[in-house]
């Protein structure tokens, strides 16, 4: 007789992954029973037995290893003071004193409309402050494939409190205290003018919102402006750096080098170890993880600040952030910065140059970067010669000089019969030459 | 032998002119043509009279914009099944609408569905088994919302969600859709696991369309069973109890299947109060050529004749063929009539699964556009994809359902026209039984579509994702397996974590990328064409078919252009192919060897014992053939290198007593010959009987332990081979016990052995008497299989030895003339 099967046997059968086909005895095939619904319930209350017997970890122990207080069962805080000056890297955390009161670019702000269908979109945002109420928030999640099964089991904030840092992390002990968990970090986030974050808006954000659905909690994010620093970030360095994490940034940006460092993706397996076992350790390491992370976040923004103020003395994409000033309306601030640099530019980031010095009517610089250009073989500024003679000049043979040059095509090929033709009617017109 | 597809030969040699004599429209002349030149072939036909229009007022309470637009685009009416579909919609009774294909079950649906939107702002989502379907009707609703903003209603929003829909776009669909039309696949992969993203859409879901309810079943129809089973869980959570419309073509269960898919009640609609033009249906079985060994002609031969004839009288034909090899060789028998000129638009068009979307889309339209004559097609085109209307369905063999028949010819009359159905015989058994009994197909109900929503690893892969999505808590139900039992081994695989009275998702993977709705098995595989140097990526084979058709060696063909297999990259599921003249095409050998794992069940049943149980499966493929074009030559064999494909799934199987299959059948080679005769005619009697399909049912006859098994060899006889595939004089051991399997061609099995085994008197009854009651000699393709010419001298021919094989199991007395009796 074969014995009864279980789920599991049978679904490793099933699999093919199980123990192979049992060698039949004499060609006896034996009779086995499916097994019954009775017994498999039976065995279904001896696994969950297993789980009352198994210690359940203590929010307690873990509590006082880390340094944190139970504030609710199953929620941990981590709270710390930290000094106005506190050093991070070769920087200290927020803004420095010559850039108090100065306005955080609200090109990089992200309206509460942006992430939230139902409020009023196209209101401009209000301009918040430097040293403004920011709030910095990061998670520590259970995975990074996203959906309704992922956790942000810490959640950690840094906000600027009575002329210092208070650090509080979050950390979410027992799965069914979400709810408390989740209705005080909504709670931490009121009075605040701005969220800073690290990639918050694809990540952090829309997995906290996720989490307030499934608790059925008003989710007080989408109402807060959002300043992402990854987007000027990006901005910057994007073309420059091979890559934008925030380990990176905080590396080249800040002087700061983290040892011993938890990777964030070595947070879930943290997490789980702490669920499964109690183990305390890795949890502490995610914590740190998290803690400098907000540090970063904090020195960042003033410290972006300045790298756009003078993207070459960072090493920044100095095009690149000039265009985005001239995008903001900044042309002039945009023209001395690549102005400055007109040394070091390529040869789009020279174009750009002559388009804002053209801009202001300063004819002869522009003309003086794309002669520049011609001779070094630069058909865009070939053409933009061309275009000078043709309309500015009025040197029309000059200009079909420049565009028999152009490298084939339609555009070429429009731009000489159209001068030609002017040429044509000009010889041909009573008076001329 | 004749030749029967060479192209120079004239067609059947009746003047054009003598078939524009007929009277009538040209349906009409056609079906006179053919009942009177080949009355002989015509086993049975039928006629579906005409039928009027049942009309009925547009409801009081339809939006008077909505009543408005239809008036507008000429509906001042509805039919009487619309009108049904409507009061049970609107009191939120889940419904079912299976009348005939062209009968605007499309409307019952988006009446009800529009009126939610423009009166209560609801919200609607639609299912369609295909992306080409979901954007059919998204055109279709746009066209609709259009005339409703004509008629001075607001507009309705109706976006597709599917894979191509580019991630900025994703978000509008969520926030702003009316009506979202997707696929079961997505609602899986993409919705349900996000689902808080869709927290308004869910918030104000008033309906779900299921459409081509018909195609949900088999493996696919239980995975989306339980994706339904995790949808209800999602609106229960956002407090909303939507209610399923359904449509469907003809099958015999609709409601049945609909209640299993939804989980609640469903009223059935099936009467029609649409208008039908008169149909006409001829049952054709192939000329007997040589009736020694009851050959008949091909049923392809027949199929390209019929085909050429309509097209010759100015008519529009489509021609399924059951496999997408013979579409491609019934295409190109069809080309090189009709389009030898190079410089004229083609009037024959290949559509089957494999190729490209965008070589699909084009296809249709071309179709739409009425720019082909003849289009050659697999069951990709029985769904209600629109190409317009045509005239003659031609079936190349019986589909192997009787629902999917008339499907097939629904394509045929879309309008109030005549038309005309030929379903052509080939030399199987299913086809041969069902034209020796007409009455049996022209009477039949059409088949159950089954599913298993139960089964354990499906249903496993559900739970898991359920789990994902919302945690599951203590004494919540699930399937018909116990929550809890499965619960607490995904708590063991570390997925779940229980606390409180709640199951948590806690591990670091998102379940529902693992599972594929499709099948059991994973991972489709790229034709990627590197004729001239480049890689262009030109059809897709799904798993479990690529083994057969992707070999290297192999010649694929793509609207009959051949192309060869170079390379066959297995793990990384790609075929390199190159483009190639070769005149011949290939065809895949494979064997399968079985061992029995358990044994559920068992009883004896004559001289003999039935089984069911689970069976190890291998199956190898360990060659192929070469076959010339027209001749159908053998021109020789190629071996494949392929892995082994292994299966766990259930199985029927029978033996019979050792002393008295030694007493009947002395000789071991003849007991084999009879127990594969009997396997193919048992195969082909249980797909019939058991209304599935004859793939879904594999047959083998071996020793039920592996160490050895029965193939009919190269040269027509029957063969022993051992583990490795070597042939043996003998099989090993002293006991000789041949077993013969049917087995569920599904991993774990989708539920098809239980009724095998229950009507297993029945169906061995069924076999005898298909091969008792043949006209041939000593076996043919008909009843037993094909069989050498030579066998016809043996004192037991492969016909008789089946027949006491089956009569052993029968437990009827053997009967000595048996083979002789004339059928």
């Amino acid at each position: 007789m074969m014995a009864r099967m279980k789920l599991r046997d049978r679904l490793q059968r099933l699999r093919g992954s199980g123990p192979g086909p049992r060698e039949a005895e004499g060609g006896d095939i034996a009779l086995a029973d499916r097994p019954s619904l009775a017994e498999r319930l039976r065995r279904a209350s001896i696994g969950r037995g297993r789980t009352a017997l198994a210690q359940e970890p203590r929010s307690a122990v873990l509590a006082e290893a880390v340094g944190a207080i139970e504030i609710a069962p199953g929620v941990l805080c981590l709270e710390r003071w930290l000094a106005e000056r506190q050093r991070h890297g070769e920087v200290s955390i927020g803004a420095p004193a010559p850039a108090r009161g100065r306005l955080i670019d609200p090109g990089w702000i992200n309206s509460p409309c942006r992430h939230e269908p139902g409020v009023e979109s196209g209101r401009a945002p209000r301009p918040i402050a430097v040293d403004a109420d920011l709030v910095c928030l990061d998670t520590e999640t259970s995975g990074l494939a996203g959906g309704t099964g992922t956790w942000a089991f810490v959640t950690g904030f840094l906000r600027g409190a009575g002329g210092g840092w208070r650090l509080r992390q979050y950390l979410l002990t027992r799965l069914d205290a979400e709810s408390a968990y989740l209705a005080t970090i909504a709670s931490e986030l009121e009075g605040a003018a701005l969220l800073v974050s690290y990639n918050g808006l694809s990540f952090d954000i829309p997995l906290l919102a996720t989490r307030f659905r499934l608790a059925g909690q008003a989710d007080p994010l989408p109402a807060l402006p959002h300043l992402d620093l990854l987007r000027p970030v990006r901005r910057a360095y994007g073309r420059v750096w091979p890559d934008c994490r925030l380990a990176s940034v905080e590396r080249r940006l800040l002087g700061f080098q983290r040892r011993d460092d938890l990777p964030g993706s070595e947070a879930p397996a943290a997490w789980l170890a702490w669920l499964r076992g109690g183990a305390v350790a890795p949890l502490n390491g995610v914590l740190r993880h998290n803690r400098w992370d907000l540090l970063s976040l904090a020195a960042l923004v003033p410290r972006l600040a300045e790298v756009f103020g003078d993207p070459a003395g960072f090493d920044a994409d100095v095009r690149a952030v000039a265009a985005y000033h001239k995008a903001q309306g900044r042309s002039e601030q945009a023209l001395r910065l690549l102005h400055a640099e007109r040394q070091r530019l390529d040869p789009a980031g020279l174009l750009d140059l002559a388009r804002l010095h053209r801009r202001r009517g300063d004819w002869d610089q522009a003309r003086a970067i794309w002669e520049q250009l011609t001779a070094a073989g630069d058909a865009e500024a070939r053409a933009e010669l061309a275009k000078y003679h043709e309309h500015r000049t009025g040197d029309l043979q000059r200009a079909l000089a420049f565009a028999v040059d152009l490298p084939p095509g339609p555009l070429k090929e429009r731009r000489c019969a159209r001068l030609s033709a002017k040429l044509l009617k000009r010889d041909r017109l009573p008076g001329a030459a | 032998m004749p030749d029967p597809d060479l192209p120079t030969q004239s067609f059947e040699h009746v003047p054009p002119t003598e078939i524009q004599l007929t009277e009538g429209h040209a349906v009409t002349r056609l079906k006179a043509h053919l009942t009177a030149g080949y009355r002989a072939r015509i086993a049975g036909e039928s006629t579906q009279a005409e039928r009027s229009a049942r009309w009925l007022d547009l409801p009081d309470d339809l939006p008077v914009s909505l009543a408005n637009a239809l008036r507008a685009r000429g509906r001042a009416r509805l039919y009487s099944h619309q009108r049904e579909a409507w009061e049970l919609a609107r009191a939120n009774r889940h419904l079912v609408v299976a009348t005939p294909t062209a009968s605007g079950k499309t409307l019952c649906y988006n009446l009800p569905v529009l009126d939610a939107v423009l009166s209560r702002g609801g919200k609607a989502l639609y299912l369609f088994p295909t992306k080409a379907l979901a954007q059919d009707q998204a055109a279709e609703l746009m066209e609709l919302s259009h005339a409703v903003q004509a008629a001075g209603g607001s507009g309705v929003k109706a976006f597709t969600f599917d894979g191509d829909t580019p991630g900025d776009a994703r978000k509008a669909v969520r926030t702003r859709g009316d009506v979202v039309l997707s696929n079961p696949d997505m609602l899986h992969q993409a919705i349900l696991p996000h689902h808080t993203k869709w927290a308004q859409f869910f918030e104000g879901l008033a309906y779900i369309v299921v459409d081509e309810l018909h195609t949900y079943r088999g493996v696919f129809g239980s995975h989306v069973a339980n994706v339904f089973r995790r949808l209800r869980r999602v609106c229960r959570f956002y407090g909303v109890e939507p209610t399923f419309l359904f449509a469907s073509a003809t099958i015999a269960n609709p409601g049945e299947l609909a209640e299993r898919l939804c989980g609640g009640p469903v009223a059935v609609i099936a009467e029609s109060g649409a208008p039908q033009g008169e149909r006409h249906l001829l049952l054709w079985n192939p000329p007997v050529i040589n009736p020694d060994l009851g050959i008949r002609a091909s049923a392809r031969s027949q199929t390209t004749r019929i085909a050429r004839t309509a097209a010759k009288l100015g008519l529009k034909s489509i021609v399924f063929a059951r496999s997408r090899l013979m579409v491609e060789v019934i295409t190109k028998y069809l080309k090189d009539v009709f389009d030898r000129d190079p410089r004229k638009p083609p009037r024959v068009l290949a559509y089957r699964g494999g190729y490209l979307p965008s070589e699909r889309r084009r296809a249709e339209q071309t179709m739409r556009a009425g720019a082909v004559d003849l289009v050659v097609t697999t069951s990709a085109l029985e769904l209600g994809v629109d190409i317009g209307s045509l005239d003659v369905a031609v079936l190349n063999g019986y589909p192997g359902t009787v629902a999917a028949t008339w499907q097939r010819l629904g394509r045929a009359g879309r309008r109030l026209r005549p038309s005309l159905g030929v379903l052509i015989a080939t030399s199987d058994p299913l086809d041969q039984y069902m034209v020796r009994h007409p009455e049996f197909f022209l009477g039949a109900s059409p088949e159950h579509a089954r599913i298993h929503p139960d089964q354990l690893l499906i249903l496993m892969d559900h739970v898991r994702c359920a789990a994902f999505e919302l945690p599951f808590r203590d004494g919540e139900t699930f399937g018909a397996e116990d929550v809890d039992e499965m619960l607490s081994y995904l708590r063991d695989e570390g997925l779940l974590q229980h606390q409180g009275d709640r199951w948590f998702w806690v591990a670091d993977s998102y379940p529902a990328n693992a599972v594929s709705l499709r099948s059991v098995a994973e991972g489709n595989f790229v034709v990627i064409d590197t004729t001239g140097g480049a890689q262009t990526v030109i059809a897709e084979v799904d798993y479990s078919s690529a083994p057969g058709t992707l070999y290297e060696g192999a010649i694929y063909m793509i609207q009959s252009q051949p192309y060869q297999v170079e390379r066959l990259d297995w793990a990384g599921r790609k075929a390199f192919v190159t483009r190639t003249r070769a005149d011949y095409y290939t065809d895949a050998i494979d064997y399968t060897r079985l061992k029995i794992l358990a044994r559920f069940d068992g009883r004896t049943q004559g001289r003999g014992a039935t089984a069911q149980g689970e069976v190890h499966l291998v199956r190898r493929y360990p060659g192929y053939k070469k076959i010339r074009y027209y001749s159908h030559d053998n021109i020789g064999y190629g071996d494949i290198d392929l892995p082994d494909q292994e299966m766990h799934t259930t199985a029927v199987w029978w033996q019979v007593e050792s002393t008295a299959l030694e007493s009947v059948l002395p000789d071991r080679q003849k007991a084999i010959d009879g127990f594969l005769g009997a396997a193919y005619a048992l195969h082909h009697v249980a797909a019939l009987r058991a209304m599935a399909e004859i793939h879904d049912l594999g047959r083998s006859v071996g020793d039920g332990q592996g160490t050895w098994f029965a193939v009919v060899g190269a040269e027509g006889r029957g063969q022993i081979r051992g583990l490795d595939n070597a042939p043996l004089d003998a099989p090993p051991g002293q006991r000789f016990e041949p077993t013969l399997f049917l087995y569920d061609n599904y991993p774990g099995g989708v539920g098809l052995s239980d009724p095998l085994y229950d009507d297993a008197p029945r169906l061995v009854a069924d076999a005898r008497d298909l091969v008792a009651g043949c006209g041939c000699t000593a076996g043919c393709p008909a009843c037993v299989g094909p069989v050498l010419r030579a066998d016809e001298e043996l004192a037991i021919t492969p016909r008789q030895a089946a027949l006491k094989v089956l009569e052993l199991l029968c437990g009827a007395a053997p009967d000595a003339n048996g083979a002789g009796r004339s059928g």
